[in-house]
């Protein structure tokens, strides 16, 4: 019995592995995939794409617009269900998707209750909203002026809330109630289509930055050590950046290794001398908290642009 | 079995169910990852390095017999000297050494090196071999990475020891500034003797440290603006004999002097052209003078000016193709840039005061020159289309600039005024580490070679 237990929870083990593995490969796949072009191209010219895919496959050629979403994400098959469920329903009415937008944020308005109850907010919203974010994402992108219907929803909806804190006179919580809407709307984003909001949410995903603290700790520190040649600066004007690991006590934990090769004898005398001072100043003390982010940056020696 | 088969499915299957229920978490966790991966990129700028000289430690070198001991201890001098007057390295006291002898076929204990705060090593060796000829050998070493960074080796005659000094000097400056060196250079200048209403000046020939000092001439005759030729051979000059001032050509190693031209009136500051085949200079016309230039093997003379004016002190870009040169056409002395051909000539001087006797970088980016105004003398440099002007030194009397090879280190002459005389100093072209030059006498008018080597 022993024995069987075990080949269950090998079997287990292996496929939560194997999907976990596929599960990530998926999503690494689909982030170097850069899908926003294709839902435009997709958008303006049918006939061409129909033409082009000729060779490709005829699967696109049936629905191209819905069809191409669905495509990217058989990956994920629960998720890829319920979409193409509700999809075709809503295409079918509707070609373009900018009423889409309209209408589902009216459709927003019942959310405010969703709102108050948080932790069962993401649930719902994978189901329905994912499709609804992406309208609402080109909608702002491609007509401001429109959008108004979907904001009056937002606005509608916060007041209430404030409204309710206020009488509560929580600050922060009210802080945290926006916080908690935008967070699954970034995940519905990217996870369904990294297209229209990847580079988008990434750059609000750098909330949590604080290189500006440590950094200028580290840029202090390495500056102090850094004796730099000043032989053809005027002409050249180089620029070397590293890649480097730092242990928890602040000293190296590899040889820093240079972002490509000196083209010039002066490149590669300033690069030693970046390269110097990083290995003599250390250890190099800087805040513990911020451990995850210093522990690999890329210090870039550089001259001031004049 | 069948049971358990349900089980598995049973199991199975809602944990797939699980997974991809879990798809959202996963997601945000794949969501999170690349923040996790930008962080890690994140490029922290780092725009203030020190100008600081860098520390080097340069034991002596190890003699390979006992009898070299001498020359080694010279040739670690010779190195230590140059790379602490260039302002880029500071040498560091042999005697904070905690590793008193090398072994220059084994790596260096580098940790014994870091300790005593060196950047950089430098590990050699003197030999006499046995047809008599020196060999010098050495290494250049990164402390902090434990590299080496160069390492040659030398056979020379043991006269010349010195040379094989300055040309490990120039190796080490290379690899670690990234610039041509210098240190393999000679300079003539102006040798002054006597008291100063009867002043002797001879022209003599120094290495750039102001050692080897060889008198040129026998101080009859009153000697000007020496400059040396492209090919070192060769220095042009400008002597006072029995009438008027007349250009002249000297062969350092032969000691022949020829006068360049049989021209009518003055003949004076000359410079050679960067390929050495020609000299420009200007001659006197009247009240004037103009520039010419002259073909050294066909002896043919051309005009490039034809002005009303005082146009003298030409030097060449060393790309031959323009040339830089005082004129006084606007009335108060400027520098003037023209094509090497003549044509038209552009002022590029414009500051207060006048400008005078400038000089092409060998590296093509500068013009030094000597600015007079205020009642001060100052040594300056411009970039070539007369932008960036930035004086290096300013006092009593300073004049006649020359650009080392590298053009990065300036030699002029200064002059503190009552009964002394002058004497030679280096610059940065950054305006920093003036240094004196050690001369016998007084001396003037200094004119740096080419490298030698």
């Amino acid at each position: 019995m022993k024995v069987k237990v075990d080949k269950t929870v090998v079997a287990s083990v292996i496929l939560h592995v194997v999907v976990l593995g596929f599960v990530m490969l998926s999503f690494s796949t689909r982030a170097l995939e850069v899908k926003p072009e294709e839902s435009v191209g997709v958008d303006i010219s049918l006939e061409s794409q129909v033409a082009a895919g000729m060779k490709t496959g005829k699967k696109e050629e049936k629905k191209p617009l819905v069809e191409k979403v669905a495509e990217v994400k058989p990956i994920d098959d629960a998720v890829g269900k319920i979409e193409e469920k509700k999809q075709p329903v809503v295409t079918e009415t509707a070609p373009p998707p900018q009423p889409k937008a309209e209408e589902k944020p009216v459709e927003k308005k019942p959310d405010p209750p969703k709102v108050t109850e948080k932790k069962e907010e993401p649930k719902p919203e994978e189901k329905k909203p994912e499709p609804a974010v992406d309208p609402i994402a080109e909608a702002i992108k491609k007509e401001q002026k429109k959008p108004t219907p979907p904001k009056p929803p937002v606005q509608a909806a916060k007041p209430p809330e404030e409204k309710k804190i206020k009488e509560r006179v929580f600050d922060q919580s009210k802080i945290a109630a926006l916080i908690d809407k935008r967070d699954p709307a970034r995940q519905a984003a990217t996870g369904e289509t990294l297209n229209s909001n990847a580079s988008l949410g990434l750059s609000k995903g750098r909330a949590g930055d604080n290189s500006a603290t440590w950094g200028s700790m580290f840029r202090r520190q390495v500056e102090n050590c850094w004796k730099k040649p000043y032989g053809g600066i005027e002409q050249e004007r180089p620029e070397v950046a590293f890649n480097i690991r730092l242990k928890k006590d602040g000293t190296l934990e590899a040889m820093p290794v240079p972002d490509g090769t000196p083209s010039t004898p002066y490149a590669r005398a300033y690069s030693e001398s970046a390269l110097r001072a990083i290995i003599q100043c250390q250890p190099y003390n800087l805040p513990a908290q911020f451990f995850d982010e210093w522990k690999a940056f890329v210090p870039v020696f550089q001259e001031r642009p004049i | 079995m069948t049971n358990q088969d349900k089980l598995r499915q049973k199991l199975l299957l809602p944990n797939r169910r699980e997974i991809m229920s879990g798809m959202a978490a996963l997601g945000a966790a794949a969501t999170i990852l690349p923040r996790g991966a930008l962080a890690q990129s994140k490029r922290v700028p780092i725009t203030e390095g020190d100008f600081a000289p860098l520390p080097i430690a340069i034991p002596n070198f190890v003699a390979g017999t006992p009898a070299d001991g001498e020359v080694s201890a010279g040739v670690t001098g010779v190195i230590t000297n140059n790379l602490r007057r260039s302002g880029l390295f500071a040498p560091i006291d042999q005697a904070a050494f905690i590793d008193k002898t090398i072994n220059v076929d084994q790596a260096p204990n580098f940790q014994n090196w870091k300790t005593i705060n060196a950047q950089a090593l430098v590990t050699g060796r003197m030999m006499r071999m046995q047809d008599g000829r020196l060999r010098a050998e050495f290494r250049l070493w990164d402390v902090n990475t434990a590299q080496q960074l160069a390492g040659e080796q030398y056979n020379t005659t043991p006269e010349s020891w010195r040379r094989i000094g300055h040309i490990i000097s120039d190796k080490i400056y290379e690899r670690l500034t990234g610039e041509k060196g210098y240190f393999d250079s000679r300079v003539v200048f102006v040798d002054e003797t006597g008291a100063k209403e009867r002043r002797v000046k001879r022209l003599a020939l120094m290495d750039q440290d102001g050692a080897n000092v060889r008198y040129l001439t026998r101080g009859s005759d009153l000697v000007l603006t020496p400059r040396f030729s492209p090919n070192s051979q060769e220095i042009t000059y400008m002597e006072f004999g029995q009438g008027d001032p007349r250009v002249y050509l000297f062969n350092i190693e032969t000691g022949q002097r020829e006068i360049v031209g049989n021209f009518p009136g003055m003949s004076f500051a000359p410079r050679f052209s960067p390929d050495g085949q020609r000299v420009i200079m200007s001659l006197q016309q009247g009240g004037n003078a103009n520039l010419f230039v002259m073909d050294l093997r066909s002896k043919t003379t051309t005009r490039l000016t034809d002005t009303p004016a005082i146009d003298t002190s030409p030097s060449y870009a060393p790309d031959g193709a323009r040339l830089c040169f005082e004129s006084d056409r606007g009335g108060k002395p400027q520098i003037y840039v023209m094509p090497a051909n003549g044509g038209t000539a552009q002022r590029i001087s414009f500051g207060e005061g006048s400008y005078s006797t400038p000089v092409w970088s060998p590296r093509g980016d500068y013009i030094a020159f000597t600015k007079q105004g205020g009642g001060q003398f100052a040594i300056g440099i411009m970039k070539t289309d007369g932008s960036g002007e930035r004086i290096l030194t300013s006092g009593y009397h300073n004049e006649g600039p020359t650009f080392a090879p590298n053009g990065r280190v300036v030699m002029f002459f200064r002059e503190p005024g009552g009964n002394s005389g002058p004497s030679l100093y280096t610059v940065d072209v950054s305006g920093r580490n003036e240094q004196r030059v050690p001369t016998p006498g007084f001396a003037s008018d200094p004119a740096w070679s080419p490298l030698l080597s």
